[in-house]
This record gives C-alpha cells, structure tokens and sequence, in this order.
C-alpha cells in the first residue's frame, strides 16, 4: 500500500495531487527549484525539499536529483503531474527500476503511446481510424513539403513528441512550411529535448474530444465519459467541458468503446485519455493516447462524482477499478476555463511578474484549481496556467452562467489574464448554442469581439472611474500628515535659539 | 457696490494672467513650450497654488523701460501642495521679455525663499530665462547675486529643486548649480556659462546649443544635471517623485509610505546574483531592486559616472539612501567622477536625515594618469570626508570585491559606519589575491620551477586566508557575515533598532572637505 | 479638472463640490452632481459608494498626465491635461498614443532568437520584427506602426525585460 508520494510538480496539479493524499492520509513530498519557495504546494506538503536552480532542465526535469529525493525521503510512489516528466518513459522506467511505484502507465506503453508514429500503426492494426499523414517521420522540410502538397493543405506540421501546444504549426502552403519547419523543430526541442516532425492533414471545422480512460493491472478497463476541448489557441486547450454538446449516449457508447479498445491495443494502465477529432460530417478520428492525467481532469471529476486521483493510487496499489462500465452515467454538466497568464492581444504572449492581490471565486457548483496567493509570483520560467476555474450545473446553461460569474468575480492583479477572453466566449450566441470547433476565436471573430466587451465595460465603469479619479487627492490627507502638525519640532528650535 | 472698483481689480489680474501677450505665448507653444503658469498648474495639486506678488512691476526708466512694463515681470512666484505637501514655487515666464531677470524679479524670489525657510518647506524654482535683463544692468546681476546667497542660506535647510526647461545663460546657471537637484527637459533646455555665440567669436570653436550645454550633456558628461525629462509631464512626475522621498525641512523625517512588501521577505535568488567566476561583472541593480520595497528604487545621476549607482528607496516604508559600486561599469571602480557624485549625494542624505545604505564591490580607484592628473587623490578624499561627516545610520553591505582604499572609502566601519555586514562572497583585503602574491611572492616565483602552479596555489592560499569576510569578521570590523537571502529583514532590523541615533560633534564653524 | 478615458470619446469635467461629512464628498461630474462616501482606503485603493452603488478601485499609477486604476475589476487609464499634450509631446517625438511613439517597446521578457529587419529598412504595422523565446514558446514581437527601422536596440541571442526598447521606428 502506497504511504508516502513525492509529486514531481509544482503549481497547482501539485497541490491536486497533495490534496487527494491528504484525504487517504498519504504523507506527500514536495520539490521545489529557487523560483518556487514560497509556493504553496512547498507549504502544504508534509515534506519539501529543494532540488535546483529555476531553469526546469536543473529542477523539475532533473531525473537524477528527483530520484535522490525519492530515496532519501522514503517515499514509495510517485505522481508526475502533467508536463515536465509526465510523459518521460526513461523516467517510468528509472522508478521501476528503483522499485518505486510510478502513479501512471509503464514506461514501455508510455513509449508507445508518445510516438505518434508507432501509436498510429498499433491503432491502425486495431481497427481503430486514425487522421490522413505522412507515413512515417520526415528528415527535412522538403520531404515534408512533397508529403504536404500529396494529402493537400492545409497541414499540421508537428513534433512527434509534441504536447501542450509546443511543437506543431498550421500551414496553408509551401512558404509558411518552410518557416515553420524551423520553428517546430526549435520548440520541440527546447521543450522536450528532441525533435521529429510528422505531416498530418488539417481538417477544417473539426471538434475536439477526447475520453478519460482507466485500466488496471488486472485488465478491467473503462471510460469515464468524454470531454470537449474544442476552444483552443495554438493547439492548447482554452475551454473544456463535459458531456460534449455533439455526443449523446448512442455515441459516447460507441466511441468510448473504441478509446477502450485503444488503450488495450498499448497495453495501457493507470489513468490516461483518448484524444479523437470529430469531423462536421459526425465520423471520429483516433489522434494518439496522453499517457498521464491531464489538466482538464476536473471536468470529469465533477459529472462523475470520481476522485480520479483517488482513482490512480488505487489501481497502483494493485485493486481493481470498484465499478464497471454500465454503472457509469453522467450527472449534469461541467465547464471547466484555464485561466492563463497571458496577453490576449499580443498574440497570447507570456505575462509575468508579482500578483499581489487575488480573489478566488466560490459558491456553489464552483470549484477553483490554483496556486494563486496575494503576494505571489508568477515565473517565467514555466507555464502560463495559474488556475483552473470549473463550474458544475445540472445543465448546459447552469454551468456556463456558473462559470461566467466566477469569472466575473475572479480578480488576479498584475499580470495579464485570459479572464476577459473567456468571458466573451462565454457569452457569444455561439457558445450558447454549442457551435464550437477548434477555430472557434478566428471564425468568430472572438478577439474582436473581446475589444468591443472591453469598451463597454469601461463605458459602464465612466462614471466610478471619474469620481475615483477626482477623489484621489483626499488619500494623501490619510497618509501623509499636513506639515503643519509635524512640524512643531521646527517651530520650538527656531524659538529656543 | 464699487462695481467699477472690482472690474479693475479683475481687468488687471486678467491682463497679468496673459503674461507677455497671446502672440508671444503662441511662440513659447509653437516651441513645444508651456508657459510659466501652465507649468504650476501641472505640478501643483489641482487648486492649490496661491500666488504672490502678482501684479509687481519693475521700476526702471532707461532704454524706455517704462514702456514696457508686465505684471509680474516675468517670474511667478507662490506656494501650494504637491500631493498635499506644502511647497513654494516660482517660475520663470519667458513670454514676458524673454524671461530675463530684473531687480524686482530677484526681489520676489528671494522674497518667496525667505517665505519657504521661515515655515520650514522645499524650494522648487523652474528655469526658463533668457538671463539678466541688460537693460537694468549691474541692477540685475546684484539680482542674482541675492538669489544665490538665499540659495546658500537655504542649503541644507529645506529642499531645493530646480526644473530647467529652457535656456539659462550666464550667471543664472549658478542658482540651480546650488540648489540640490537639477532635472533638465531634453531638446527644451540649456545650461551653459557662455554661449554658442561667444565661444565662436573667442574661441572659432562651433558647437550647437545643445552638444555644448543641452540636457543629455549635462547628464552624462559634466555631471550638472541629475536627470533628465522627457516631456514636461515627466519633469512634474521626477519633481512629484522626488519630493515623496525627502522631508519637509531637515528637522523632520522623510515621510513613511506604508508598503505591502513582507520586511521579513526572504530572497533565495539574490545569490545566484554573484556569477562563479569574480572576473564577470552583474548588474548592481538587480540586487538594489530585491531588497528594498517593492518599486520604490529611484536613481539619481543615472547616466553620470555610471561605475557608482546612488538613490532612494524605501525600505519597510522609510526613505534610504543607497550607494552602490555598480561591476558591469570600469568592474564598479572608483574615479573622480564617481566620487563626486557619491560624496554630494552622502551629504545631501546628512542634510536631510536620511539613512544611507552602501553596496560594496569594487576593486579599488581607477589607475592612470587621466585620473591622477585630475586629482584622483583630491576628489577621493571627499568620498572619506562625506561618509565620516554624516551622522545619519549608515549600514555598509560587502557584497563582493573591497580592496584597499576604495574598501575604506565605501563605508568601512572606522568611517563611524553604525553597522557591517558582509556576505559570504565578500573579499576584503588590501588588494586582489592575484596581485598581492605578484608583490610579496615575487622573489619565490622568480626562483620556482614551475611558476604557475605555485602561483596558483599561492593565490589559493591567499585567497583562503585574507580574501574572504572571516578576517575581518574575527576583527570585529564587519559585524556579521550574513545570508544573501536574509539580506532585506537585517537591514530593516538594522535600521529600526538606529531610528533615535544621536552623534556628538566638537563645535565648529565647518569642516575644510578637499573641494 | 478634464479628464479623457482612454478608448471612449468623451471628455469628462470632474471636482470635488463640498465636503459634507467626515467622508462624505459631493462631486461633480459633467455637470451632474454624486453623492460620494469613503467606506474604506488603503494603501492600496479605496471602496466608495457613488450614489448608492458600491464601487472598488485600485490605484496603480499615478503621473502628471495619466492615472491607471482598476475599477470593480475592469482596468482603466485616465488622461488629464490632454489640452497640453500637443505642445508638450512636440520636441521628444514621443506621444504616450500607442501608434506614433519612437519606441517599440517589449511586453515580454525573452531571449532575442531572430532579428527579422535591419536598420533602414521600411516596415508596416504588424510586420515581425523580432522573435523572442520565452516560457519555450517562441513569440514575435510586430511592428506598433508604419515606418522606417531608424535604431535596432537588440541584440541576436541577448535577453530582453520587459519594457525594454526593441527598436526605434520613424
């Protein structure tokens, strides 16, 4: 039995996961780099210890350092998060080999699944259908030029070992292939320390959904339903949500039966997620397996009733899943908005720096993932996501009006955030009819839209601005006493001399 | 009743509003210029300016003078609040005869400046004058000269800041040459002794206004001016910032401007400041910026003498004043320069009862005979003499390198500093490890078989055993070697536990500092 | 005193009337006149009741010309003195409005990997002008405006902070 797991994370998935830990009463350990001091996951964990300079390749991606800590805390499981060694089967292996159970797949599925290209083949010879693409990897931008202009542009441009948004492009034709070849090859390497580029076709208007998967070591395996992710920017993620607008029982039995049959073809354990396209015409398309938990969990969570955390201990602790396929229904619906530090209108660019004042909203049906804190900091040395923001409603409607006014009562002072954006999209007719796709902010035209929201939310603040502005002065009086009053030492010595 | 007694006293205060005429204020406007009024209006609180002397004259009869009289002749003199500060203000107004100075002129500012002494509040005059009025001659040259003696009496006394924002030839330079703060407005000022004109004339020498006496000039070469304005808008907001660090007059204490910033706020990063190798240079400020509240870091002198950083900050809410050696400018040596700028801001700190906080890594005094020649010896002195003169709490931090006399020059303890504190990375000694085993190993070197390992190792040796803070931490003359990361909550410490510090100094009409 | 609201038409005449209480104003606005009360300032800000209705207000900035604040969460900037403005910005060429100021400014921190342009050369608004890399993501910086690349301020493989100049454009 699992008694003590060092999260090999940071940020909010760390306090997740020492959350979960904190109700089965598993001790947790912590690390943390020279950024993450004063992070909270550092405080709440029963054990923290530091393990590098801020840089994620000395810290958080530092295999050697993290397996010293393992061992010299005693702990006997590990929890990788999402990201930095998530998905890292030399890493799985490393904790297998020290005998330390790794909360997720074995590092041989892990391998399978994180190249695309052998995933592709293993699906195929299971009768899963996979997305049109280059057969296999290309060495240079021409190949990928040639296999472009065979299937037709547009085409994706990615990083086998992409994920997260980093390492893939869109490009309509020869000329933006060229420069983003580079640009793929130069992301994928930075963030996962090698690059191998496959060409897929892009298909238009297409939805993004995705089934949670579970399988134990003994061979039970089940969905837990699937989730929307279709409102995405640079391919990562922006709005999910759960049950999808577009799946009903009919297809959420079908597909989900084919993301099962998926997970067996890797020989999957543990908790991970079939990602498929869905095409206007209704057909699903099987893109690859996320060998870990991913970001979007609580969605799930919440129409489920599951703590898929709970969940993965369980099944790494060698029991089987306690219920079956058929027990599973979906109870009401759930939105979940990745609050990103980021500058919408400066093309999502990174916003950094003190966040000194923040409100974290609350009440019912609204639940908050984050490792916000007045008097924090968020780095510029790793991810943008500082919260999750979800809201849970009996129905579509109940959960986005929720989430809409959670996000109206979410303040977060010094960076940018991606809070005004959702809130457009969030009340945009389209969304409220469940029109989306994974071009929804350019087919919409969300970016102006949001221009306009802002406008008119200063025009209905005018009034207060002015009269703030116009008050100003009265502040000094409070702060700073008149000279009059402090300046009596100065009166009695001019009269003493 | 008396209804034609009141439309006069309005019809003159209107005209004296006009200042020089419509025409001529469109001239100062199509210079990319405001008018004198127009600038107090910017910098005082909104409806607070109160002015004096309004509707003065001058009384001058030659060259038909009379003809041309002005209410205010051309200088607005009044008092008003800065963000509820009460300060005292006069103006230049060049619409009015060019802004030049006359007898009544001087009258009112030396008026005004007897006013801001007997109440005990700071000075802010801005400059934009065409100079001494010629036609009232030696009348308005005994005009500056009073000036400049209530200058002197006010110096050390209240505040003195001087805005320049247009031309100031002549003699009228050496009023805000004694004031405490010059900010000049890039591209709209000048400052010099003799003009483009007449240093063509004497000297065949061309050089444009600017290149010879114009803002970025005065910054980074001669040292006159400590900032410089954008715009107008940022030469208010240097005046209205400054002010904010400085106290009324030097009986009270700088204002306390409560923060959110933790005093206990730890810095892990703060080390990884110092790079490995002590022959790389890193930026001074990284560190000024960590340990004092946040954002409060104001330079001054920035782009003077940049191999020395000085400013204000608060630390925990209260003013302080910083000196640091800055490494990535000549590896944070001392010079001539840097010592001026340094020594006048100590003095100024003393004036106006504000702690000093002094950041040490230097490798010792500039060499050569550039800075011999100039008086090196001379101006180095005056950094001595300023950090023993003050009585504020000093505090002197050893960050890295302090080596022979810039060690003793930057706050060493016999300086009568209050507290020492060096961090591990600190080196104090007479000199580098490196060239003190050159000297006193020269004869073993010159004899070994292999000269570079024994020099290595001599180096080694030295280095364990002089060039680190454990000497003088076993001396007593750093009071405690410290943690970078607790760097911030000591200093504050520090400082709480000097608030009430009282010096006793023997009698004297003043010092004789090397000038 | 005027005020402008950046991104809305409107001027705004504004003062403080009389006060009536210990922390009760009446203001002006536009020639209507409000009711203000203080409930509560800080070092922060200040919440205050404008005719019955609860407002909470940051202030962040404050210069001569322009005040940042954040009201009820909605982030403003606020222009004073806007008469002066013309006069003021003529000889630094600088206009605090976005588009014809000197400078590109940097709003992220970054490490400079492609200099798309060099000096002399005529750019359009939008045109890349550098790539930076930051939090792995790699992020071109585009021109603010029409002109012609008068100073490249970067360097290739150097870092950039926040606010840094990127270059000046004419």
């Amino acid at each position: 039995m699992i008694e003590k797991v060092l999260i090999a994370n940071r940020g909010e998935i760390a306090l997740r996961v020492i959350k979960t830990c904190k109700t089965l009463g598993i001790k947790t350990v912590a690390v943390y780099s020279d950024e993450d001091y004063n992070s909270l996951h550092v405080k709440q964990a029963t054990e923290s210890y530091h393990i590098g300079e801020a840089a994620p390749a000395k810290s958080y991606l530092n295999q050697e350092k993290i397996l010293d800590v393992i061992l010299s805390s005693g702990a006997d499981a590990v929890h990788p998060g999402y990201g930095f060694l998530s998905e890292n089967s030399d890493f799985a292996n490393l904790c297998e080999k020290n005998k330390i159970n790794f909360l997720g797949p074995s590092g041989a599925s892990m391998e399978l699944c994180g190249d695309k290209m052998k995933c592709k083949d293993v699906m195929a010879k299971a009768k899963v259908p996979t997305v049109p693409g280059s057969p296999d990897l290309v060495n240079d931008a021409d190949e990928a030029l040639s296999i472009a202009n065979d299937i037709g542009y547009p085409v994706l441009l990615k990083s086998v070992y992409g994920g997260g948004g980093r390492g893939i492009r869109l490009v309509h034709n020869d000329k933006e292939l060229r420069e983003a070849y580079d640009t793929v090859t130069g992301e994928s390497i930075a963030a996962f320390g090698k690059s191998a580029i496959l060409v897929e076709k892009f298909l238009e208007k297409i939805r993004h959904i995705e089934f949670q998967l579970a399988r134990d070591k003994h061979g039970n395996a089940v969905h837990i339903f699937e989730r929307e992710c279709s409102i995405q920017r640079r391919n990562q993620k922006l709005i999910e949500m759960s049950p999808s607008p577009v799946v009903d029982q009919k297809i959420r039995d079908e597909i989900g039966q084919l993301a099962v049959k998926a997970a067996v073809a890797v020989d999957y354990t543990n908790l991970g997620t079939a990602e498929f396209l869905r095409v206007d015409d209704g057909s699903f398309y099987f893109i690859e397996i996320n060998a870990r938990l991913q970001v979007e969990h609580p969605v799930t969570e919440l129409v489920s009733g599951l703590d898929l955390v709970k969940l993965q201990i369980d099944i790494a602790n060698g029991e089987e899943i306690p219920f079956k396929q058929k027990d599973l229904k979906i109870n009401g619906c759930a939105i979940e908005g990745r609050i990103n530090a980021e500058d919408t209108f400066l093309d999502f660019a990174p916003s950094t720096g003190p966040v000194p004042d923040v409100t974290i909203p609350s009440g019912p049906g609204v639940r908050c993932d984050t490792y916000l804190y007045s008097g924090c900091t968020v780095s510029p040395f790793y991810d943008s996501l500082m919260a999750k923001l979800n809201a849970w409603g009996q129905n579509f409607e109940e959960a986005r009006v929720r989430l809409l006014n959670a996000l109206n009562d979410f303040y977060i002072e010094g960076v940018e955030t991606s809070i005004p954006l959702y809130k457009t999209i969030l009340k945009s007719k389209e969304f409220m009819e469940g029109n989306l796709s994974t071009d929804f902010l350019q087919r919409y035209n969300i970016i102006e839209r949001l221009k306009e929201d802002i406008k008119n939310d200063t025009i209905q603040k005018q009034d207060a601005a002015i009269a703030a502005a116009v008050i100003h002065s009265v502040r000094y009086n409070s702060r700073v006493k008149s000279s009059q009053e402090t300046n009596e030492y100065w009166k009695s010595k001019l009269d003493r001399s | 009743m008396h209804s034609d007694k009141i439309e006069e006293f309005l019809k003159k205060n209107k005209i004296a509003e006009q200042a020089g005429g419509q025409d001529k204020i469109l001239d100062q406007h199509g210079k990319g210029k405001l008018t004198g009024r127009e600038r107090i209006d910017l910098l005082l609180d909104e409806g607070s300016f109160v002015e004096l002397d309004k509707l003065t004259t001058h009384h001058y009869h030659e060259y038909e003078m009379q003809k041309k009289k002005f209410f205010g002749d051309a200088i607005i003199t009044g008092y008003g609040k800065i963000n509820g500060r009460q300060v005292f203000v006069f103006a230049y107004d060049f619409t009015v005869l060019g802004g030049t100075l006359s007898q009544m002129g001087a009258k009112k500012i030396t008026k005004l400046m007897d006013h801001a002494l007997r109440v005990g509040c700071p000075i802010i005059g801005i400059a934009d004058s065409g100079g001494a009025r010629i036609q009232e001659g030696i009348l308005s040259l005994d005009g500056f000269a009073d000036i400049f003696y209530h200058n002197e009496l006010a110096s050390g006394v209240v505040p003195q800041i001087t805005a320049s924002i247009g031309p100031s030839a002549g003699g009228a330079v050496y009023s805000p040459a004694m004031t405490d703060f010059v900010i000049m407005v890039d591209k709209s000022a000048s400052m010099f002794v003799t003009g483009p004109d007449v240093v063509k004339t004497v000297l065949a020498e061309e050089v444009s206004t600017d290149e010879l006496g114009g803002a970025m000039t005065h910054a980074t070469k001669s040292g006159v001016s400590h900032f410089v304005a954008k715009n107008e808008y940022d030469c208010m907001d240097y005046i209205k910032n400054l002010l904010s660090y400085l106290p009324q007059n030097n009986t009270q204490e700088p204002p306390v401007i409560q923060t959110d910033d933790d005093p206990n706020r730890l810095d892990h990063n703060l080390i990884n400041v110092i790079p490995e190798n002590s022959l790389q240079p890193y930026d001074m400020k990284e560190i000024i910026h960590s340990i004092l509240d946040d954002n409060t870091f104001f330079e001054i002198h920035e782009l003077f003498a940049p191999n020395i950083v000085v400013g204000y900050g608060r630390l925990n809410g209260r003013t302080v004043g910083i000196v640091a050696n800055q490494p990535i400018s000549l590896a944070g040596a001392l010079d001539i320069d840097s010592s001026n700028k340094a020594s006048r801001f100590i003095r100024f700190c003393d004036c106006y009862n504000i702690p000093i906080i002094t950041l040490v890594d230097t490798p010792g005094y500039m060499p050569g005979t550039n800075q011999e020649h100039n008086g090196i010896i001379r101006h180095g002195s005056k950094l001595l003499y300023a950090f023993c003169e003050a009585t504020v709490p000093k505090i002197t931090l050893v960050i890295g390198k302090a080596y022979g006399g810039a060690y003793i020059a930057m706050g060493s303890k016999n300086l009568r500093t209050d507290i020492n504190y060096a961090w591990p990375t600190a080196q104090i000694a007479v000199m580098g490890s490196e060239a003190a085993v050159k000297i006193m190993n020269r004869k073993d070197l010159a004899e070994a078989k292999d000269p570079e390992s024994l020099k290595k190792q001599l180096v080694d040796e030295f280095t364990e055993k002089f060039s680190n803070p454990y000497v003088a931490a076993s001396h007593g003359t750093v009071d405690a070697v410290i943690d970078p990361a607790e760097t911030r909550p000591m200093l504050i410490k520090g400082l709480e536990m000097l608030l009430n510090k009282r010096e006793k100094q023997l009698p004297r009409k003043h010092g004789n500092i090397n000038l | 005193m005027d005020y402008k609201i950046a991104d809305i038409e409107d001027t705004f005449n504004a003062e403080i009337v009389k006060q009536l209480g210990n922390s009760e104003y009446l203001v002006k606005i536009n020639d209507n006149e409000r009711n203000l009360k203080i409930l509560n300032m800080s070092a922060r800000g200040i919440e205050f009741i404008l005719d019955q209705k609860y407002h909470k207000v940051k202030y962040l900035d404050n210069t001569t010309s322009q005040m940042k604040i954040v009201v009820d969460g909605v982030p403003i900037t606020l222009n004073m003195h806007n008469n002066l403005n013309e006069i003021v910005f003529k000889n630094s060429g600088e206009s605090g409005v976005g588009n014809s100021q000197l400078n590109l400014y940097s709003q992220i921190p970054g490490k400079v990997v492609k200099i798309s342009i060099s000096e002399g050369s005529e750019v359009k608004n939008g045109d890349v002008i550098c790539v930076l890399e930051s939090m792995k993501m790699q992020v071109s910086i585009k021109s603010h405006k029409d002109g012609i690349v008068k100073k490249i301020k970067i360097k290739d493989g150097g870092t950039v902070a926040k606010n840094d100049v990127i270059a000046e454009i004419e």
